[in-house]
């Protein structure tokens, strides 16, 4: 009976603690990637290593923003349609089979742009309204 | 060793509790990647030892990984795994390179892994010791036996894989294996048979995903084949029975995933033929076995997942009848999060059948004689970065 309640409250708590994205962001690149539109399904493709090459034959390196940002959890909503816990179990899945390493996560938006500028094939998004300090914006397909 | 392991792992927990372990080299060579993970569980089961001594309750359900990735240059990577485990008679904590391989990507379509390699077969069984990567503690035992983990986990050799992107149609994710399996001869305690030697002269295969334009859905199947070939010493005998057992598996997966909740379902037959320079002795026979699964998981929140499963095994379809035939499993798992490094999963099982029992691990009876209907309680604990 106990744990019957103690789960309920859980799938309740859950109800209202669920992830709900709501910053919106912007997609950048490095500027040398001369890409200024992007396809959605490519970009998924990109985030979850599938795809690691632009056309001109550069490595693709995208950036995540750390698994509390709220840019994060939008962007993974809309982009890889999952959670970021969903992104997380599955990047475990790749990790320890030894099928590939997640983008790295950074910890705010002004190292997500910092690296993307001054790294050549990056991407990465950021918070609407973060100084993004002569990074190409990307618009989605 | 595994003390070893244990504190190498605890200490990069410690030190770097919020991400994984970075190692930067000398030189050009980029960062090196430090993973790994430790869980304990405990079985319990109401009746019948299942995995470990679990009729009484065991501990023997433990895991330790600890893994190197290096991305020495843009398409070239090199990683291994150290893992070891104990799971009742299986693993005795004896430390074991999982995996390890030199993984040169060419191009999305084309990549090359040579080393020891993870098994694609199926849609979880590369990832079957990934307690984190996952809801239930145990993944359906009818075509992920954890008995089996040494013939069914990884080989060496090499492959080649790949993602193909298909425009309008989706994207088709491949893998190709070829090599051989080592294995460690272990007797069987009330075998009739002494194990002289065990060799897996090949085992081939492959497993395609298609990944069609219906977001979250992915379908695709497997198929393996091995040969096994061992000499076997009769108790009544002097001189030993050479047998040769050609395997092929497959299995057909499907799997959903919308949003925080995941379907998926898998069939699949094994077919052994047993080949024998004595057939009286060592009858020879030909077996095909039935396995599936329908499962499905739902993420609560961040810290809570709950999720079922029911999955059915027939080792021998000719012989369905009776509760030895066969092992039908109902499993309910609460997952819960405590943070992002470390997760406790409770999970509770319903089973019908026998089949799936190990004699050695029950006395050597007859499955027949062991109790119909019984259940499993599990409690796991994980940590990982």
């Amino acid at each position: 009976m106990r744990i019957g309640a103690f789960i309920l409250v859980g799938l309740a708590a859950g109800s209202l603690t669920a992830e709900h994205p709501r910053s919106t962001y912007v997609l950048i690149a490095n500027p040398a990637s001369r890409v200024s539109r992007i396809d959605r399904k490519f970009l998924a493709e990109v985030f979850l290593r599938r795809a690691t090459r632009w056309p001109d034959e550069t490595p693709i390196r995208p950036v995540d923003l750390g698994p509390d940002a709220p840019a994060r959890a939008r962007f993974s909503q809309e982009i890889l349609s999952r959670s970021v816990a969903s992104m997380r179990s599955y990047w475990q899945q790749r990790i320890f089979s030894g099928q590939g390493l997640p983008p790295p996560e950074l910890a705010d938006d002004e190292a997500v742009v910092s690296f993307v500028v001054s790294h050549p094939g990056a991407i990465g998004y950021v918070a609407a309204g973060t100084p993004l300090s002569g990074a190409t914006v990307l618009e989605l397909n | 060793m595994r003390f070893v392991l244990a504190v190498s792992a605890l200490a990069l927990l410690a030190q770097r509790p919020a991400a994984a372990a970075g190692l930067t080299l000398p030189g050009q060579l980029a960062e090196l990647q430090i993973h790994g993970f430790i869980s304990q569980g405990f079985l319990l089961t109401s009746a019948n030892d299942y995995l470990a001594h679990s009729s009484e309750g065991s501990f023997e359900f433990t895991e330790i990984g600890l893994n190197f990735t290096l991305p020495a240059t843009d398409r070239l990577t090199l990683g291994l795994q150290i893992f070891s485990h104990d799971l009742g008679p299986v693993g005795d904590y004896r430390a074991t390179l999982d995996w390890y391989s030199l993984d040169y990507h060419w191009r999305d379509w084309l990549g090359i892994r040579a080393g020891r390699v993870k098994l694609p077969f199926g849609l979880y069984n590369d990832s079957s010791d990934i307690d984190a990567a996952r809801t239930s503690v145990l993944l359906p035992q009818s075509i992920y036996p954890a008995q089996n983990r040494d013939f069914l986990l990884a080989q060496t050799g090499g492959e080649v894989y790949g993602y193909r992107d298909l425009g309008a149609a989706g994207g088709l994710d491949y893998r190709l294996y070829g090599g051989t399996i080592f294995l460690d001869v272990k007797q069987q305690p009330g075998s009739p048979f002494t194990v002289v030697d065990l060799n897996v002269p090949f085992v081939a295969g492959g497993r395609m995903l298609w990944v069609p334009p219906i977001e979250g859905l992915r379908l695709g199947g497997s198929l393996q084949f091995l040969r096994l070939e061992t000499h076997l010493l009769p108790a009544s005998s002097s001189s030993s029975v050479a047998v040769n057992l050609p395997v092929m598996l497959w299995v057909a997966s499907v799997e959903y995933t919308v949003r925080d909740l995941l379907f998926a379902a898998e069939y699949s037959r094994w077919r052994v033929r047993a080949q024998s320079s004595n057939p009286a002795m060592f009858p020879e026979s030909l077996t095909f076995s039935e396995r599936g699964y329908a499962l499905t998981s739902y993420r609560v929140n961040s810290w809570l997942q709950a999720g079922a499963y029911y999955s059915v095994l027939f080792p021998n379809t000719n012989q369905r009848g009776g509760f030895a035939g066969r092992q039908l499993d109902a499993a309910l798992t609460l997952r819960f999060d405590v943070n992002a490094y470390w997760l406790v999963k409770v999970e509770g099982h319903y089973m019908h059948g026998t089949a799936g029992l190990s004699p050695s691990l029950n006395g050597n009876r007859p499955l027949s004689s062991l109790t119909p209907d019984w259940a499993l309680f599990t409690v796991k604990t994980t940590a990982f970065f």
